[in-house]
């Protein structure tokens, strides 16, 4: 199946942070993922925030990892040429402080062998400049976008926030600036207290709320995206089960990345693949995209 | 779940059939255990022991998870993870340093140990005497309550003897970052939040005294001590507030 550039081997991707450089998570059975991203990646390396970095949540977890990760020069030397052998796609998920630096990263990584794909993060809540703040404003989400568009012949897939008053109006505006598809989730902000320390858990203080707890939130935002553009959505959020995915498809996306269920059952993305699979078995769909959208049009 | 014993106060070792985690195992790493219905994330315990197909946990029960898991009769297990000790087999003797649920780290390493004929030192230390982990394996036994209560009055660091030996350490941070004054090349056993324990997720970052972070659950959760920037490790995790 191809999703917005990409030939997706299945409709279960690896969700960025979550799958590392797609070198870790030995148990899962590879032949039954769609597609990876890779952890967000800046021009230079990152040490990220520290500990701690996580706490649990009912339903859910926040994190604050500050983009960890080793930089462009590394990824393209370290990680790419493992990638140009797997018989799944890699996008990078790709991060800047402005435009340009966005634009810059997105050239380091046009031709390189073993990058499918970048998906553009405007949504990271974790870092004290960019991420989120380009993400929740239609102008500087398109300018991102474009800057990325010019610099690169790869598919370009942008990865929103929820932290906006209305989804659709940024899905339009980075449609409108040359995205090939939308990942539609990133976290939600949130914050914990230790009441022992009375102080934040986090370092970080806040942190991205993922799981189960955010699910409804992103179907809901998935949707309202995929009702306001013609390019494919592919849904994020709290998905563990295959009925979870089932969800995020018939509220109109083409695919699902799954995240924080690794974490939990490294198997999750192969488990989900295999119920998709029996569900459209079941209902004579040949395959995940024949399954009826509910996707009315304003 | 195959059994439950008390080993001290409010502290019990459950053993699990996990034939491939008894099989492959190494003294220091752990597994990743978790329950569904209960918290979401899996929560890491080191292997006490491991026996034919059976390994063991030793656990308190102080948040919900844990209490959850004492009750339950099946639990879920990834593992084995991380790297554990390495034991130098011309290095002299050595000693085991615990305090509180660190003692879950050693009585693989004293097999190891007294596998490759080294000398065994068992030091162990809790709050109070009957806090103290009855179990032991060594040589020698030393142990430690900080209230006086039972052998010596302070911390197991404090009551190692002063000859040279091989330190492997776990417990507290607080009390690791004692066991890095007194010999810096001590190997120390960490503990850190984990999200995934199989690499993924950086939740488990150990500041190291050469700048940056790694993973406890990959590159540890075994350091030289010295390599760790104990100022910047927190000393104290709370789970029990969560879920």
């Amino acid at each position: 199946m191809i999703v917005g550039g990409i030939e997706l081997r299945g409709p279960v991707m690896a969700a960025s942070g979550t799958f590392g450089y797609g070198t870790e998570v030995p148990l899962l059975d590879r032949r039954k993922l769609g597609g990876m991203v890779s952890k967000g990646i800046f021009l230079r390396p990152r040490p990220g925030t520290p500990p701690a970095r996580i706490v649990e949540t009912p339903a859910g977890m926040l994190n604050a990892i500050g983009l960890q990760g080793p930089g462009v020069e590394s990824l393209v030397r370290d990680y790419a040429p493992l990638w140009a052998g797997w018989e799944f796609p890699v996008l990078v998920n790709v991060n800047g402080e402005s435009a340009e630096e966005y634009g810059e990263l997105a050239a380091r990584l046009d031709g390189v062998a073993g990058v499918a794909g970048l998906e553009i993060n405007v949504s990271c809540p974790n870092v004290d400049a960019g991420g989120m703040y380009f993400g929740n404003d239609p102008r500087a989400a398109a300018a991102v976008t474009e800057a990325v568009r010019r610099r690169t012949r790869l598919p370009v897939w942008v990865k929103l926030t929820p932290a906006v008053t209305d989804i659709g109006v940024i899905a339009r505006a980075v449609e409108g600036a040359g995205a090939d598809a939308l990942t539609c989730i990133n976290t939600l902000v949130g914050m914990s207290i230790d009441l022992h320390t009375l102080k934040p858990r986090l370092s970080f203080r806040t942190g991205g709320l993922s799981g189960p707890a955010i699910r409804p939130i992103a179907l809901h935002l998935a949707h309202q995206a995929a009702r306001a553009v013609k390019i494919p959505v592919v849904g994020v959020g709290g998905i563990a089960s295959a009925q979870d995915a089932l969800e995020f498809l018939v509220a109109g996306c083409r695919a699902v990345q799954v995240g924080t269920a690794t974490f939990v059952d490294p198997q999750a993305i192969a488990r989900i693949h295999d119920g998709i699979t029996e569900f459209c078995s079941k209902r004579d769909y040949a395959s995940a995209d024949e399954i009826p959208r509910y996707l009315p049009r304003d | 779940m195959t059994g439950v014993r008390e080993v001290a106060r409010e502290t019990f070792v459950i053993s699990l059939a996990a034939p491939p985690v008894a099989a492959s195992v190494r003294p220091g790493q752990f597994v990743m255990l978790g329950l569904n219905p209960g918290p979401l994330l899996r929560r890491p315990f080191s292997v006490y022991r491991a026996e034919g197909d059976l390994i063991e946990v030793i656990l308190k029960p102080v948040g919900s998870g844990t209490r959850l898991l004492l009750a339950s009769g099946a639990v879920s297990c990834v593992g084995p993870l991380g790297h554990g000790f390495s034991l130098d087999p011309a290095g002299g003797p050595v000693a085991l340093v615990s305090g509180g649920l660190g003692v879950a780290a050693m009585p693989l390493a004293a097999r190891a140990a007294r596998s490759l004929g080294l000398r065994v030192a068992w030091v162990h230390g809790a709050r109070t005497a009957d806090e103290l982990c009855a179990e032991w394996e060594g040589e020698e036994v030393v142990w430690a309550t900080d209230d006086g209560s039972r052998g010596f009055h302070g911390t197991a660091v404090g009551a190692v003897p002063s000859v040279s030996m091989q330190v492997l350490a776990c417990g507290p941070n607080r009390m690791l970052a004692a066991v890095a004054d007194r010999w810096p090349e001590a190997q120390v056993a960490l503990e850190t939040y984990m999200g995934c324990g199989t690499g993924v997720c950086l939740g488990c970052a150990v500041p190291l005294a050469r700048g940056g972070y790694d993973r406890a659950c990959s590159e540890g959760p075994v350091y030289r001590a010295a390599d760790v920037l104990w100022e910047r490790l927190p000393t104290h995790l709370h789970y029990e507030a969560s879920a």
